[in-house]
């Protein structure tokens, strides 16, 4: 969702962060039935869930605080070199 | 609890902070954190990724709100469109053999990051030609 609002909306780095952030949430409220109720078996260990949770809540509030503490181009380029070290290892060690 | 809830809840930190400053959602930042370090299979991982994204997303996007950095109209829209993807794109998933899937998302991520790594590259000459003061 951020390269499509960066290249073809023309939204600042800043936006598109923050805009796909809010788009996950009706997003994955929609997703998590379909992987629970429509699988062979239910796709959610929810146990574990529940404690990436503690964590993520906290580290999502810091995160979305440092965001504007961090000129453009950086984040732009921190995004770029999470996406290219994410991708290569999926690509590489799936 | 555990060593091993401990360490998720770690994990869901690091995530929570990368989710929050990026934007990202759980295939990018939960979802390796669960197959590469906890020996997930990737659809176990997706769905609870699913699971853990929704509250961080919540806590993530109400702050983003009062940081002020929300085009909530765009974002509404782009979230109502991203409904009817993902649940097409869930339904997919469950017909496409796993390997194949994480190999063309790690593909469409590193094409995604050289394009911004250009961009970023010419921002920063753009910066340069122009005359100083």
């Amino acid at each position: 969702m951020i390269p499509l609002q960066l290249w073809w909306a023309g939204v600042s780095q800043r936006h598109a962060n923050a805009n796909s952030l809010i788009a996950i949430i009706p997003i994955s409220i929609a997703a998590l039935p379909v992987y629970y109720f429509l699988q062979s078996r239910p796709e959610v260990d929810f146990h574990f869930a529940l404690f990436l949770i503690i964590g993520s809540v906290v580290g999502a509030y810091i995160g979305a605080r440092i965001l504007n503490r961090i000129p453009e181009r950086e984040v732009t380029l921190i995004v770029a070199a999470v996406l290219l070290i994410v991708g290569l290892k999926e690509v590489i060690a799936p | 609890m555990n060593w091993g809830d401990g360490l998720a809840i770690l994990g869901g930190l690091a995530a929570g902070i990368l989710s929050g400053f990026i934007g990202i959602g759980g295939g990018t930042a939960f979802v390796p954190i669960m197959t590469v370090g906890f020996r997930f299979n990737q659809a176990l991982a997706q769905g609870t990724s699913l699971a853990a994204i929704i509250p961080t997303a919540i806590v993530g996007g109400v702050t983003h709100v009062r940081e002020g950095n929300v085009l909530l109209g765009p974002a509404l829209w782009m979230g109502g469109g991203g409904v009817v993807g993902a649940i097409l794109g869930a339904l997919l998933a469950a017909h496409v053999p796993g390997l194949l899937l994480a190999r063309v998302w790690g593909g469409f991520l590193v094409l995604t990051a050289f394009r911004l790594g250009q961009d970023a590259w010419k921002k920063a000459n753009v910066v340069k030609a122009l005359p100083p003061g």
